[in-house]
């Protein structure tokens, strides 16, 4: 383990007069799997929102490698090597899975604005993209529309999209939410695997998974980290216990 | 070879050997379709395959036609380039305007730049006839197509080979677009722009070139229209032209590539073929397209499609009857709406109702129509176009039956079928 490769430094998020985020401090260190977890309404996805940059932080600093990204454009945080899945299954409904793939592969290779060769021509672009079809499991679903595979086939194809611009840092919203208890074990497999050299944090309300899978674990309770430590450590805590995994027990 | 390769090939050389078969009057009309059809193609581009609705295109359209009227006047009228290479002035006009319109709409999605691309062709509507050394003001501008690489340009048939060639030119370079990197991140864009931004692109970066090429094979189109009509007038940036790419794209589908093309090209041989019968074909291309939208959103490329996939279903020789049906159907309903259309468009027109009003014994003097005299008056001639709907109307209730029988003939075949199997394996 390394140095802190995503810092957030009394982060704060407001709507309206509303504050959701109300000062949050989290290194994410270099090559670590590293879980977010808390009740519902805590904030976790909104703070995956301001480091993507889908929304601006009110207050506060983020820092990815040295360099400020609180508020920039979400396609220049994921140039720096930020990837992201999302809570709600985002991927483009009409096309096959391949294609849905080929579009997130394609970022990577600099095609952009590419109009003068043809994209089957590719050999890099097209193994690429069944590589990661092959990872994720869904080879035989390739020529499938992606909106009309099962939720948790489409779960795995956002993993697989989130892992093609071959980022430095990935964020896991919620990826095993809807998934049978086999393919979870295979994703978080999957996930262990694919995210070997590159930090990974993740939001998941399935406690083996992120007990088993994260190196630590930093709890939010309505919008403030109450806890950083091992899962040890977090499943010792007194003030988790009460907040967040007491209640969840005693439900 | 494909069968679709065979079609193209068959409807390339048809356009080849059409001229030898036409009258001048036809070719031109010939060549309008082929106008209509890139136009639409390039329409197409931006609002079937980037899902980004645009209300003025005319806007694009006129452009290179001006671009291309003034690169045919330019120096002192020998033109800035030879005559066959003047469309390439319209995709630089088309496109140059297309880039610095694109920049604004683009940064707003769905309704917000359907309404700053109609704002857009309206304000360029509105000032061109006050800019007069640019677009000539009511009149106009005027050019001679001048002799280049061995042809004068002085006959029709010339000028409808030049169309030919450019169409099919932009047609297979907007065919290929669709297989090259941006123009797969062109159907992300319909997709889902949002994510398109977090896998890291430049979401309004896509959307410029993307409406940057539409406004460039536009701007090609209207290149070709000058070509063809040695004139351009501010007429050009009217919104029924814009309106009408609308109406073409959705009719022929816009869904598939050759859809556009297809409506585009029906639509404006029909505008040639009817409006010398009819005043009312705006009325019936509006009903059309409100009718195509209603019972077939996918457009007559969706229908072609349709019919294939039941074939394949319930086999050539099951859906024959339906064909017929469903065509007879469409003739009889077709029939009689034009027949109530046309006596009531002659029946309400000032001429006949001033007609009436002067004729002192107070009857209503008969109609001309389908070269036979008829009474507005007698209840026989208001029984024609209802019997026609309503015969059209119990056959198609007849096709939908029959529609109904195939499908539960298939689903008993595959019940038996699914029954049989564990006999079979007891």
């Amino acid at each position: 383990m390394s140095d802190a490769i995503l810092t957030l430094r009394g982060l704060k998020k407001s709507f309206g007069d509303i504050e959701i985020i109300r000062g949050v401090d989290l290194d994410l260190l270099g090559g670590e799997r590293h879980a977010l977890i808390g009740p519902n309404g805590a904030g976790k996805s909104t703070i995956f929102h301001l480091i993507s940059g889908n929304i601006a932080p009110t207050a506060g600093e983020i820092m990815f490698a040295g360099k400020q990204i609180g508020g920039a454009q979400p396609q220049a945080i994921n140039h720096l090597g930020i990837s992201r899945s999302f809570q709600i299954t985002n991927i483009f409904p009409r096309l096959t899975t391949f294609e849905n793939l080929r579009l997130a592969v394609m970022r990577a290779h600099g095609l952009q604005y590419n109009f003068w060769r043809l994209v089957d021509n590719n050999r890099r672009v097209r193994e690429q993209t069944e590589r990661l079809l092959e990872m994720v499991r869904l080879q035989a679903r390739a020529d499938s529309i992606a909106g009309e595979m099962s939720y948790s086939e489409q779960r795995s194809l956002e993993i697989a999209m989130t892992l093609a611009s071959d980022p430095r840092v990935i964020l896991l919203d919620e990826p095993m939410a809807g998934m049978s208890r086999d393919e979870t074990e295979y994703t978080s497999n999957l996930i262990r695997e694919v995210t070997k050299g590159r930090a990974l944090m993740i939001v998941e309300h399935d406690m083996d998974v992120v007990f088993s899978l994260s190196e630590r674990v930093s709890v939010l309770v309505y919008g403030q980290v109450i806890a950083t430590g091992t899962p040890e450590e977090i499943r010792r805590n007194a003030s988790v216990k009460e907040a967040y995994l007491g209640e969840e027990v005693a439900a | 070879m494909k069968p679709v390769h065979i079609l193209l090939l068959g409807i390339v050389l048809a356009l080849l050997a059409l001229p030898s078969f036409l009258t001048p009057g036809l070719v031109n009309a010939a060549i309008q379709m082929l106008i209509a059809a890139l136009f639409a193609s390039a329409y197409y581009l931006l609002c079937g395959q980037a899902g980004m609705l645009s209300f003025g295109h005319a806007a694009y359209f006129g452009m290179g036609a001006f671009a291309t009227i003034h690169a045919m006047n330019a120096i002192g009228g020998t033109g800035l380039l030879p005559t066959p290479l003047m469309p390439l002035a319209g995709a630089i006009g088309g496109g140059a305007f297309g880039f610095f319109a694109g920049y604004f709409s683009t940064k707003r999605t769905g309704t917000y730049f359907a309404m700053i691309t109609l704002a857009i062709a309206e304000l360029v509507h509105a000032l061109a006839p006050h800019l007069k050394a640019l677009f000539g003001g009511e009149a106009g501008v005027s050019a001679t197509r001048m002799p280049a690489w061995g042809f004068t340009f002085g006959s029709t048939n010339e000028v409808y080979y030049l169309t030919l060639a450019w169409v099919a030119l932009c047609l297979t370079l907007l065919y290929l677009y669709t297989r090259t990197p941006l123009g797969r991140l062109t159907l992300g864009l319909r997709e889902n722009t949002h994510r398109l931004r977090f896998l890291g692109y430049n979401t309004h970066g896509l959307a410029i070139c993307v409406f940057v090429v539409s406004a460039m094979f536009s701007g090609v189109a209207g290149g070709l229209l000058v070509v063809s009509n040695e004139a351009a007038n501010y007429v050009l940036f009217d919104a029924h032209l814009s309106a009408s790419v609308v109406l073409n794209t959705y009719i022929g589908g816009v869904r598939v590539f050759l859809g556009p093309i297809l409506g585009a090209s029906l639509m404006t041989f029909f505008g040639y073929a009817v409006s010398d019968l009819t005043q009312s074909w705006l009325l019936y291309q509006g009903a059309l397209f409100v009718l195509v939208m209603m019972y077939m959103p996918n457009g007559l490329a969706g229908l072609f499609g349709q019919i294939g996939q039941w074939r394949s279903r319930f086999g050539l020789a099951a859906l024959i009857p339906f064909v017929l049906l469903a065509l007879g159907a469409g003739l009889l309903v077709g029939g009689g709406g034009a027949f109530a259309i046309e006596m009531l468009q002659r029946f309400l027109s000032q001429d006949y109702q001033a007609l009436a009003s002067a004729n002192a014994a107070g009857t209503w003097p008969p109609i001309r129509l389908f070269k036979h005299d008829w009474s507005p008056a007698a209840p026989g001639t208001w029984l024609v176009p209802a019997t026609l709907l309503t015969a059209g109307a119990g056959l198609a209730v007849l096709a939908r039956q029959w529609l109904r029988r195939l499908v539960q003939r298939e689903e008993s075949n595959r019940a038996a079928a699914e029954a049989s199997v564990p006999g079979d394996a007891a």
